[in-house]
């Protein structure tokens, strides 16, 4: 009984830390694989999410940072958390519009290096931005009690615990984020894989030369794959925000594990973000209930052994590789 | 271009500029000697020398500059690492986000030495250095079978990994979140007490005997570093950052320079961090953290990466910029009391990433790259038939 039920909440507490991994990395391995493009501003997006989506959910005091000294003293258009799932990755989707116009598309051509340091000075600035605004401070963001409450209507509660089978009580909430990032994921790969659209990224992920020599003007769907991408680190902001700490440097933190989940997985696939993300919720849920200690080493040890090993990933193809 | 690739020009520079006028004849001489070893160190050593003076002691220099000594040191020791640093990525073209495990993990060897072992300040940078020479193989060894953007991501991923192991399976050794405290430095050579200041005018200029310590380390990594970048073994590296695959063809074995270059710029690194426990007499669990890593980054690519003093001046804007212009209460005009901007000091970190993003964007060779095309156009007016 008790292993049994030891086994299925590492499960799923694994698949919840997961899914917060899949969404970064699902994002970012679209970029890399069909733009080529590393961006280590994929953190700050996560932190423009989290920080929009406790904006649009909630109505917070402030106590702190430049907002607060400039007579702000609340913040946040309380329009509950369904209103902020919707809002914020429409949000997201726009500021990586603009990433990619203004600041990507200048350096496809040039070296990998440039592209690291350009992004990771860009999120340094975002998260220090932020940091000025709100101060160093956590602020609170708490798990949303229910959604889809208008007037009379209740709404469906979404927190406390829900009876399981075998296990017994989990968190409910958790049981949501792991069915919103199934969702949303299945989405963008039936997008890409059986979609017009899937079709022209796939090919510019081959080969973008040939596909502009057949008449397909490719910086549409690029522009679109990299709103996507931010649309989804947004995501991941708005239903990890709750599950985690909100403060200004939650951004630059999430990025090393994001990025290893993607080259663990295989970059430009999918199926290997959901993979290499499922890889390091379990580890790290495994080793938080066996051997606390080194819950975090283990992730970047199982990192190393897998680079190391499969150097693609566990499913990356070789030729799409950078 | 930076300076470097210019001085093998400079070195055998047409003798015939020789009998040009008079003018651009003294130009062309210091043109030739500029690029000799002997006067890269010999200036290298003039700056340590009067360097703290001018930036702590010296009149009108020192209060418009608000320098103090310990800041010159530390410029010093985050130079060291610079240098190093910038041998991988601005000579060998690899970018490592884990150079903090050779720092913090020198810093953390040479704590715990002179913690259990011996606090002589020679023994600490020496065990410090082996440790970091030793992980920087190993590191090396595994990170640089993968190129481009997943070496970035496998040195990340390995410091993350010490970081991590340092906070808390391996706290027993290194007391975790606290930081390494309690780090007893003895005497140099058993007589010479680092805190204290040089009598004389050694001290006028120098003040601590630590700061002549960490100078003279400094010059010396210069030395080194300048003799290996002009030797046809840098040259290689510089093969290497332009073209791998034609370096391989050529028959270099590249992976064993890479690696090698990996292990250098890792000794460097451990030096420096040794060098840091020296000067605070602690170690923050902080040096580990891949932040870490982007700091010396940042240093070496907005002071000039690709150039043996660009780095060293990255260092020190950005040391600068972190510890005095952040306390700065407000930005006025110049001898007005005018306010510009209030709380200036408050922005720091964000000035810096904004000067940072512009520097990669419109010019990737630095700030020292920019004083290096004022210099070119000076010259080519002063020496016009060079």
């Amino acid at each position: 009984m008790s292993i049994l039920s030891d086994i299925i909440l590492i499960l799923l507490n694994g698949l919840q830390q997961g899914a917060i991994y899949v969404l970064l990395a699902v994002g970012l391995s679209i970029i890399l694989g069909t733009l080529k493009f590393v961006n280590f501003a994929h953190g700050a997006l996560y932190l423009i999410g989290t920080y929009a989506g406790v904006f649009i959910a909630l109505n917070i005091s402030l106590s702190n940072g430049k907002l607060f000294e400039w007579g702000f003293t609340t913040f946040g258009l309380d329009l509950g958390f369904f209103a902020a799932l919707v809002l914020v990755p429409i949000l997201v989707f726009v500021v990586g519009l603009l990433m990619e116009r203004f600041v990507a598309r200048p350096f496809y051509d040039r070296p990998d290096t440039d592209q690291i340091l350009v992004t990771f000075g860009l999120a340094i600035v975002v998260q220090e931005l932020f940091r000025i605004l709100f101060g160093s401070n956590s602020l609170p963001f708490d798990q949303p009690e229910t959604i889809l409450s208008f007037g009379s209507f209740a709404g469906i509660p979404v927190s406390g615990p829900v009876a399981l089978p075998i296990v017994g009580n989990f968190p409910q909430w958790r049981l949501y984020v792991i069915g919103i990032t199934a969702v949303l994921v299945a989405l963008v790969y039936i997008m890409v894989e059986y979609t017009d659209f899937g079709l022209v990224v796939r090919a510019g992920t081959r080969d973008a030369e040939m596909v502009r020599l057949l008449g397909i003007k490719i910086t549409r769907p690029y522009i679109v794959v990299f709103g996507i991408g931010a649309a989804l680190a947004g995501v991941a902001g708005v239903v990890g925000g709750p599950l985690n700490v909100v403060n200004p440097t939650i951004g630059t933190n999430i990025l090393v594990p994001a990025f290893l989940t993607v080259v663990i997985g295989g970059v430009g696939s999918i199926a290997g973000a959901v993979v290499g993300g499922i890889v390091f919720g379990l580890t790290t849920a495994a080793l938080v209930s066996l051997a606390p200690a080194w819950s975090q080493v283990g992730l970047y040890a199982i990192a190393a052994i897998v680079l190391l090993t499969r150097p693609q990933g566990i499913l990356g193809d070789e030729e799409v590789a950078p | 271009m930076s300076e470097e690739d210019a001085n093998p020009n400079a070195k055998d520079a047409n003798p015939s500029s020789s009998e040009a006028l008079v003018g651009s004849d003294l130009f062309g001489r210091w043109e030739q000697l500029r690029g000799r070893e002997g006067t890269v160190v010999g200036l290298t050593a003039i700056f340590v020398a009067v360097f703290p003076w001018l930036f702590a002691r010296a009149p009108v220099v020192s209060d418009f500059l608000q320098g103090y000594q310990s800041l010159a040191t530390l410029i010093l020791i985050w130079g060291i690492f610079a240098i190093g640093f910038d041998l991988l990525l601005g000579y060998t073209g690899l970018l490592s986000f884990g150079h903090a495990a050779f720092w913090g993990g020198a810093a953390y060897a040479s704590g715990i030495v002179a913690k259990n072992i011996s606090g002589d300040p020679i023994v600490m940078v020496v065990s410090g250095t082996l440790f970091a020479i030793l992980l920087a193989w190993l590191l090396g060894f595994l990170s640089l079978r993968r190129g481009g953007i997943y070496f970035s991501i496998l040195t990340l991923a390995f410091a993350q990994m010490m970081y991590f192991m340092a906070a808390s399976p391996l706290a027993f050794l290194t007391n975790g979140e606290n930081g390494l405290t309690g780090v007893d430095v003895g005497n140099l050579f058993g007589v010479i007490h680092l805190e204290a200041d040089i009598p004389s005018i050694g001290g006028m200029l120098l003040g601590t005997w630590l700061y002549a310590f960490v100078g003279f380390i400094f010059v010396a990594a210069v030395a080194v570093a300048y003799r290996i970048l002009n030797s046809p073994y840098g040259m290689v590296f510089r093969a290497i950052r332009e073209n791998e695959q034609r370096a391989e063809f050529v028959g270099l074995n590249v992976w064993r320079y890479k690696l090698m270059a990996f292990i250098i710029s890792g000794a460097f690194a451990g030096i420096a961090g040794s060098l840091f426990t020296i000067h605070g007499a602690y170690v923050p669990l902080q040096s580990l953290f891949w932040t870490e890593s982007g700091d010396i980054v940042v240093m070496t690519v907005l002071g000039g990466a690709g150039s043996m003093f660009g780095p060293v001046l990255g260092v020190g804007v950005y040391l600068y910029i972190e510890n005095i212009v952040s306390t700065v209460q407000a930005l006025t005009i110049p001898f007005t009391d005018i306010v510009l901007i209030k709380d200036f000091g408050f922005y720091w970190h964000l000035l810096l990433g904004i000067v940072f993003v512009a520097v990669v964007w419109v010019v990737p060779d630095g700030l020292w790259g920019i004083i290096g095309r004022v210099r070119t156009f000076v010259s080519d007016r002063m020496g016009g038939e060079r």
